[in-house]
């Protein structure tokens, strides 16, 4: 079931926790809510907790926020909009690729490069944050959904 | 492709040429006319100033003919098929593809940073979106509809987007606002952009004059009256709320506003609003029916004026 749960202040320090031992970052500017086991919401605006569920008396919630994460065992891996929103404080883990490889990494590609690293990388090109992939020994694993790929120019 | 072969029916023609009279030549050879490339700078994300940069820099001619609003470009360059919806640009959320008749009803609510605004009918989010920009993702954004295909393609845009400060229901308008009005809930903003007969829409949707239909006005203008006067009843004393169609039938926008007049009476005022392009009044007389003077606030916007798609739209005002 789709359940939403708004995150307590102890839930959101772990979240923020994880976030800073991967990337570097401090803090998550808003409430975070959790859809499912894994998919995580950035809420900036000024409802609380109370006013949500009040909120909920009168229609049903789809959705809160914008999906900004996802929990993956004990690891979190941002969307792209979670990498823009929060790309400011990031002080690690951090990739810029170049301009071919931005292209393949938007049409979904995965990028045959030896980084050194392993685990989430966030990953940029020339300032703009393009989400998060995965590094392996040989390679970054691609996330970027479908509905925001670049296509294959037209011939 | 379009097919843009479809044919206006008589009934239309002969409504439309009560409303404009001799400039029906000039409005019939604007509708058959493909609508421009305008995009929004989605001002969450990046600035109209850069954004016009990186956009020239591919080779797009921008054109922002709005000094007061320079997130409205024009893309005057000549583009592929779905190209404008193709770009990096546009898959980061840097912009939205959005008619320029369809940002005034944003311009004239005027959200500003902190306000708790309702945007009652929200899907696809273009207006949403906008709010949210206007809004600079504090406050909060209720954004409701009610149907669950059309929440996803809302929800898809916020996300593109990057809107925080929103919150996504599912419900019907109506029933909404009556949950809203027995919980006590009151909104210093709302917009009704309401469902409409679409004929205003011609050119990006020609096949708007094949789906045309006298009957489906009556019962959409009906819907509508009780629509903006539920909504009505949430805006806190003060707030302001702008309805909107993409229509020009007199029955969907300034019998609507008409009807809400004597219902509300002293407890409402229609707003002068000022906008970036020309707008005529509303008309008070249609057929057998004679409207209040104030419905001449309203703002009618054909497409021959500013090469635009046509539009409706009026502020008003929530007094006590």
């Amino acid at each position: 079931m789709n359940y939403l749960k708004i995150l307590n202040e102890r839930e959101k320090e772990e979240i923020e926790s994880k976030l800073n031992s991967q990337f570097g970052i401090e803090k998550v500017p808003g409430i975070i809510a959790m859809r499912g086991k894994e998919r995580l919401f950035l809420f900036s605006g000024s409802f609380g907790e109370k006013d949500i569920k009040e909120l909920e008396k009168c229609a049903f919630i789809e959705r809160i926020g914008v999906y900004f994460a996802k929990l993956i065992k004990d690891e979190i891996r941002l969307s792209i909009e979670g990498s823009q929103i929060l790309g400011n404080q990031v002080t690690k883990n951090l990739f810029e690729l170049n301009a071919e490889q931005a292209e393949k990494w938007m049409k979904g590609q995965e990028l045959l490069i030896k980084t050194g690293k392993r685990g989430f990388l966030i990953i940029t090109h020339q300032g703009d944050f393009l989400g998060t992939g995965k590094a392996s020994e040989e390679k970054i694993g691609n996330f970027i959904p479908k509905n925001r790929r670049l296509k294959e120019r037209q011939k | 492709m379009k097919n843009r072969n479809y044919e206006p029916k008589p009934l239309f023609i002969e409504r439309m040429n009560k409303l404009l009279g001799k400039e029906m030549d000039s409005y019939i050879r604007t509708i058959k006319k493909p609508p421009l490339n305008s995009i929004r700078c989605n001002t969450l994300k990046i600035s109209p100033e850069e954004l016009k940069a990186r956009l020239e820099e591919k080779g797009w001619k921008i054109d922002q003919p709005f000094n007061e609003n320079p997130e409205m470009m024009i893309i005057q360059s000549e583009l592929g098929p779905g190209e404008i919806g193709r770009s990096l640009e546009h898959l980061l959320g840097y912009y939205y593809v959005q008619e320029i008749s369809s940002m005034l009803s944003v311009i004239a609510l005027a959200p500003k940073p902190g306000e708790l605004i309702l945007d009652i009918a929200a899907a696809p989010g273009s207006k949403t979106t906008q709010i949210a920009a206007k809004m600079e993702n504090t406050g909060t954004i209720i954004a409701n509809d009610v149907s669950l295909g059309r929440l996803k393609i809302l929800s898809s845009n916020t996300e593109r987007c990057g809107v925080t400060n929103i919150i996504i229901t599912r419900k019907d308008g109506i029933a909404l606002c009556r949950k809203f009005e027995i919980n006590n809930f009151h909104f210093d903003k709302i917009l009704v952009d309401a469902p409409c007969s679409g004929e205003g829409t011609l050119r990006s949707s020609p096949i708007t004059y094949k789906m045309w239909n006298p009957k489906t006005i009556k019962v959409l203008s009906r819907l509508q009256k009780f629509m903006l006067s539920s909504a009505l009843r949430i805006l806190k004393p003060g707030g302001e709320l702008v309805y909107s169609t993409c229509t020009h039938a007199p029955e969907e926008n300034e019998e609507v506003v008409n009807f809400i007049l004597e219902e509300f009476k002293d407890k409402i005022k229609i707003e002068n609003i000022s906008l970036p392009i020309k707008c005529r009044k509303g008309i008070t007389s249609w057929e057998d029916n004679n409207y209040s003077n104030e419905v001449e606030k309203s703002c009618r916007i054909y497409p021959q004026d500013n090469d635009t798609e046509g539009f409706f739209l009026v502020k008003i005002k929530r007094i006590k």
